[in-house]
């Protein structure tokens, strides 16, 4: 991209001293422009987009022919921006999807029993008696001593506090509701506000069911609708998804309106409690509380959820995209110690995704493996189609690449797609192991992905198991695998499984092989381990049987005990096995930056700003940022070259809570005029006629023009918020925000 | 976990900080200087010195903005994937985001809504951000088969929510990329910072055919956004870009605090704000204004006295109405309250006689 040279901040040529924009400045809102100049330019982007897909997607010599001279064309990157914008999107969309399929399938026991609940309410509600056409037309409810007034509600525990989660667990429900013929009202906090009142709140109830605007607030409107045909005979389900939020005033009386409507209107109360079943003691009266009948169900964990995610996006590789080490340190570190909210943790990784494409070119074969997976429907990637991608790549086609080059780098990409595919499902086995001993799938994925983990001399003890897994027949031997040394959740994880029951370890080796059983590298391995099972369960049966018919029960367990120690000690060493020929980081091989994202300092900056301390810092270390050979010179010593506002700011940095307006003057005036009469002084010295004008030029030394100057910084400190401008009981003094960085 | 270390040595130090300054403050000897021991200059003429600062620095803010402009192919790029740009850094930031907007986002209409004033009508915006991409769809469904419903209410007379409801409407395969750019230059300003506006802004920036670049300058900006704004409505890709450009549009209307102090409110800005109230309320300004004048050694008019003379010319009803206009009144720091020696409150305008009758001159006009 040509760029003009940026027009300098103070000259009267900015165009924010134009007329017009001065003009700008004072309007609320204006339109900077409108897209009709560039319209033409993008409906014609537009279709070239098609074309260039179709282009992308035959991969013909031809293809490739016009696709350099496309490139030679648009010289500009916005053939490449949009090139990656789609891979982007191909990749997010892909990643997005899994995730919601991951959630919704860990919700989707809790799911149906809400629903199962639902349908027993309706029936329970409607078995009391239905209205008759007569009564239900009526305007007001129903009321008499034999009909009820309860009002089923199901408390969905969270468990919880964010409720930033759950919009999404909670929109969900809701569809699945509908899907199984339900009416689904979804009502948040906010409808229950003090401020909206009952009325704001029936009113959205109403727009909720009738997907209309409604302008009266009326329970009748709604019953009349039940009544119509296609709406009746379902049950009518409002979702309050964060109790604790609402007003409970509201609340209660939302909650006995229903009541009283309950015959006539079938409704039934979902409702989310982040905290615990107490909370709606807490918030609604008692004498309303009796008037529900609740039903409790609970979500999964945070945690669990998380582990799912994990699963199904970083360690299954739904797209191929991964981070590196630091990044997943920095993960978990954000989740666990900051935020604590999936949602944060998928934005985040949304933002690490968004990162790895503009930053790094390669990065646009992601996509096309993607879409060749998504073709193909499995992982079968020859080293043709490879080629093909690679042939196309940008960087490849304007340089006329080697052919050798491109076949070399085909392999290596296939390659590393094998080794992620061996590498996730041993990932998947020892997280299977861990479940016995409560580790979550972050701590480890985080530990896998550590290249400090895979130096050699973990692996000193290490001798003669190169060759896949040797047999250890006793718990001694059992410590000589360097798993067991390596201290971390590994091995925490390995001396678990070290002493683990054989039934237990059973379902292990069960749940192994169904893990492996598409990848018979390592499926092989888990064979020996299989078939010693084997023969241990039939050892142990006919000893049973033999012992029984003996009766001497006393001798089973001792040995029974040592034989399955040595089943253990196998499952350990196939455990190492699979750390030390598949768990390499992903960090080590080459052209992983193609699928991972490592720069975890770029991350961090776009994922959390830090307002306070950046504009403290960038006040006191202004000559860091702007480079200046004039206020470089004094370490901590205040210049009068350096800006007004930095001047400033670190004089107050001396003062308490309160800064007098005084002092504060008379501090900044001794420094900006210190220096002027030093320089006098020197002039003085040498009295060359250039630097006499110089002096002579400091036309803001005046008594009017620093005051300004000193108001004009003091101004700038307000509006970043640093101090507070003197109160009316305080006239002398200015008020300190902001202490410490 | 060195990064908890640090962390908490980080929490450690600013809270020590804290009590530190708090301890300067109270235990050391409170400096007595006053504010009027400064030979402050007229206003007027700190204000003309004020326009007339010469900036420093000029060479390397210029450079920084270059290097800046580099990467606005970057913050494209994050637009087009969905994301919110957040500028934050010392120094206005309203240059630079207009030139990348004016650079970088010609394809896209660009709004730009002024944070930094003091009251901004949201539902406006929404509205002229509806029409413009009413016009571009309609511009880009005229290439292909299906157009827009013909006849559609005209967005002036819609709700908020339904003019949301429409820029969030599901994109179809060819209009992807198809949005508004939003520019907020302080998005927490003093016009957008209540907690409804957000809301509405929150819920702006979740449209689909929406893109938020906004700039904020005040240190504890972040707490105006609960989680459920940031994560999944906003969503704020972070950008550091301190400029160390002069703040002139968004220091407009602060006070000079060295003119502050003093209760010298300046003719002027008393004269925007009377012009903007009703002339009714005026009128009451002018009787409390006249009787000041014909009374200059009294303290000031009691409020009855106010209240029976306004009757009398009709410009009040009740005392309702008139304390209404008093709180305007007060609010702007029109009009004061004293006690009289008497033990009645009496109102008094904080100004001179001369600055009184030049008030009234530029109202009469």
């Amino acid at each position: 991209m040509a760029l003009r040279p940026f027009p300098n901040v103070a000259d009267s040529s900015l165009p924010a001293s134009t007329p017009e924009a001065i003009e700008n400045n004072v309007q609320p809102f204006f339109v900077l422009h409108k897209a009709s100049s560039g319209r033409k330019e993008r409906t014609s982007a537009g279709q070239g987009k098609l074309r260039k897909r179709n282009e992308l997607s035959s991969s013909s010599p031809q293809s490739t022919k016009k696709l350099e001279g496309r490139i030679a064309e648009e010289s500009g990157g916005h053939w490449f921006q949009q090139l990656q914008v789609e891979t982007f999107d191909l990749v997010w969309s892909k990643i997005e999807s899994t995730i919601k399929d991951v959630l919704r399938d860990t919700d989707a026991s809790v799911f149906n029993q809400i629903q199962k609940w639902v349908m027993e309410c309706f029936n329970a509600t409607r078995s009391v008696g239905e209205p008759s056409f007569d009564e239900a037309t009526r305007s007001f409810p129903i009321l008499s001593d034999n009909t009820p007034s309860q009002l089923f509600a199901g408390l969905v525990i969270t468990r919880n506090i964010e409720f930033v989660d759950d919009i999404l667990t909670f929109k969900e429900l809701s569809l699945f509701l509908k899907s199984h013929g339900c009416h689904v009202a979804m009502l948040s906090s906010l409808d229950f506000s003090v401020k909206n009142g009952i009325s704001g709140c029936l009113k959205a109830l109403l727009q909720e069911f009738l997907d209309a605007v409604v302008d009266a607030a009326d329970m009748s409107i709604l019953a009349s609708w039940y009544r119509e045909q296609g709406n009746y005979d379902k049950p009518l389900v409002v979702i309050i998804n964060d109790l604790e939020r609402c007003c409970g005033a509201i609340l209660s009386d939302f909650i006995l309106l229903l009541s009283e409507w309950v015959v006539k209107v079938p409704i039934v109360l979902i409702i989310g409690v982040a905290t615990t079943v107490d909370a709606p003691k807490n918030i609604i009266p008692l004498h309303v509380l009796q008037q529900l009948c609740p039903c409790k169900f609970m979500l999964g964990s945070p945690a669990e959820r998380m582990d799912a995610v994990v699963e199904a996006v970083l360690v299954k590789h739904c797209t191929r995209f991964t981070i590196g080490h630091k990044v997943a340190l920095f993960l978990r570190n954000y989740f666990l110690n900051q935020d604590g909210t999936l949602t944060s943790f998928i934005r985040a990784l949304k933002t690490a995704c968004i990162l790895h494409f503009s930053m790094e070119p390669l990065s646009l074969i992601l996509g096309k493996i993607l879409t060749a997976e998504q073709k193909d429907g499995n992982f079968s990637l020859s080293a043709e189609t490879m080629l093909e991608y690679v042939s196309e790549l940008p960087s490849h086609v304007r340089n006329q690449m080697v052919d050798q080059t491109g076949k070399n780098l085909a392999q290596d990409l296939l390659e590393l797609v094998v080794i992620q595919k061996l590498w996730s499902t041993a990932v998947l086995c020892l997280c299977e192991a861990g479940k016995h001993s409560r580790v979550r799938l972050l701590d480890l994925f985080v530990e896998v992905l550590n290249s400090d983990l895979h130096l050699p001399s973990g692996f000193g003890s290490h001798l003669g198991a190169k060759n896949g897994l040797v047999l250890s027949s006793s718990k001694d031997q059992c410590q000589q695998h360097g798993i067991l040394q390596r201290g971390g959740i590994i091995c925490q994880i390995a001396r678990k499984v070290r002493d683990l029951p054989t039934v237990i370890l059973h379902q292990l080796v069960k749940r192994w092989e169904e893990l492996t059983a598409d990848v018979s590298e390592i499926h092989e391995k888990l064979e020996a381990l299989q078939s010693s099972l084997r023969c241990e369960d039939d050892k142990s049966s006919n000893k049973i049987s033999k012992e029984n018919s003996k009766r001497h029960a006393s001798r089973i367990p001792l040995s029974i005990g040592k034989d399955s120690g040595m089943i253990n000690s196998q499952a350990v060493a196939f455990m190492d096995c699979l750390i030390r020929n598949y768990i390499r980081p992903i960090e080590s091989l080459p052209f992983h930056e193609i699928f991972c994202f490592k720069n975890v300092e770029k991350l961090q900056l776009a994922l959390i700003g830090d307002p306070r301390r950046a504009i403290q810092l960038d006040l006191l270390e202004s000559h860091k940022i702007l480079g200046c050979s004039c206020c470089k010179k004094s370490g901590s010593a205040l210049l009068p070259s350096m800006h007004d506002s930095s001047i400033l700011h670190s004089l107050s940095q001396e003062h308490g809570d309160l800064i007098n307006l005084h002092d504060w003057f008379q501090s900044f005036t001794a420094i900006v005029l210190h220096h002027k009469t030093k320089r006098k002084q020197k002039a003085k010295q040498s009295p060359l006629p250039k630097k006499r004008k110089d002096t002579n030029e400091s036309r803001d030394t005046s008594e009017a023009s620093i005051q300004a100057r000193f108001c004009k910084a003091a101004t700038e400190l307000q509006i970043t918020g640093l101090v507070r401008m003197p109160s009316k009981r305080r006239p002398d003094f200015v008020q300190r925000i902001a202490f410490g960085i | 976990m060195d990064l908890n270390c640090e962390e908490e040595e980080d929490e450690l130090g600013f809270s020590r900080n804290y009590f530190l300054a708090k301890e300067l403050g109270s235990s050391g000897k409170k400096s007595t200087h006053k504010l009027s021991d400064i030979d402050v200059v007229d206003e007027q003429e700190l204000r003309a010195a004020a326009s007339n600062i010469e900036p420093k620095h000029k060479n390397e803010t210029a450079v920084l903005m270059d290097n800046y402009r580099h990467m606005y192919s970057q913050w494209v790029f994050a637009l087009r994937c969905g994301s919110g740009l957040l500028m934050y850094g010392f120094g206005s930031k309203k240059a630079l985001i207009e030139d990348f907007a004016s650079t970088s986002l010609t394809k896209y209409s660009v709004v730009v809504i002024n944070g930094y004033l003091q009251a901004i009508n949201l539902k406006q915006v929404v509205i002229a951000i509806s029409e413009i991409l009413w016009d571009q769809l309609k511009a880009k469904r005229k290439t292909l088969s299906h157009g827009l419903p013909k006849s559609h209410q005209p967005f002036s007379s819609q709700s908020m929510d339904d003019l949301l409801e429409f820029l969030d409407e599901a994109e179809a395969e060819a209009e992807e990329d198809c949005f508004v750019c939003v520019v907020i230059h302080n998005i927490d300003g003093p016009g957008l910072r209540d907690s409804e506006t957000m809301q509405y802004l929150a819920r702006l920036a979740a449209c689909t055919h929406i893109r938020i670049i906004a700039s904020i300058d005040h240190v504890n900006a972040p707490l105006l956004w609960d989680k459920k704004m940031v994560h999944t409505q906003f969503k704020w890709c972070w950008y550091h870009v301190p400029t160390f450009a002069p703040y002139k549009a968004e220091g407009m209307f602060y006070p000079l605090i060295l003119a502050h102090g003093s209760a010298t409110q300046s003719v002027k800005t008393a004269t925007i704000v009377l012009q903007s109230l009703t002339p009714n309320a005026q009128s009451v300004f002018r009787v409390l204004a006249e009787h000041q004048l014909s009374h200059p050694d009294e303290e000031g008019m009691p409020i009855n006295d106010l209240f029976s003379v306004c009757r009398e010319h009709f410009l009040v009803s009740s005392q309702v109405t008139l304390n209404s206009h008093l709180t305007e009144f007060k609010d702007h720091e029109l009009v004061k309250i004293r006690r009289h020696s008497d033990g009645q409150d009496c109102l008094y305008i904080p100004l001179s006689a001369e600055a009184i009758q030049k008030l009234l001159l530029e109202i009469s006009q």
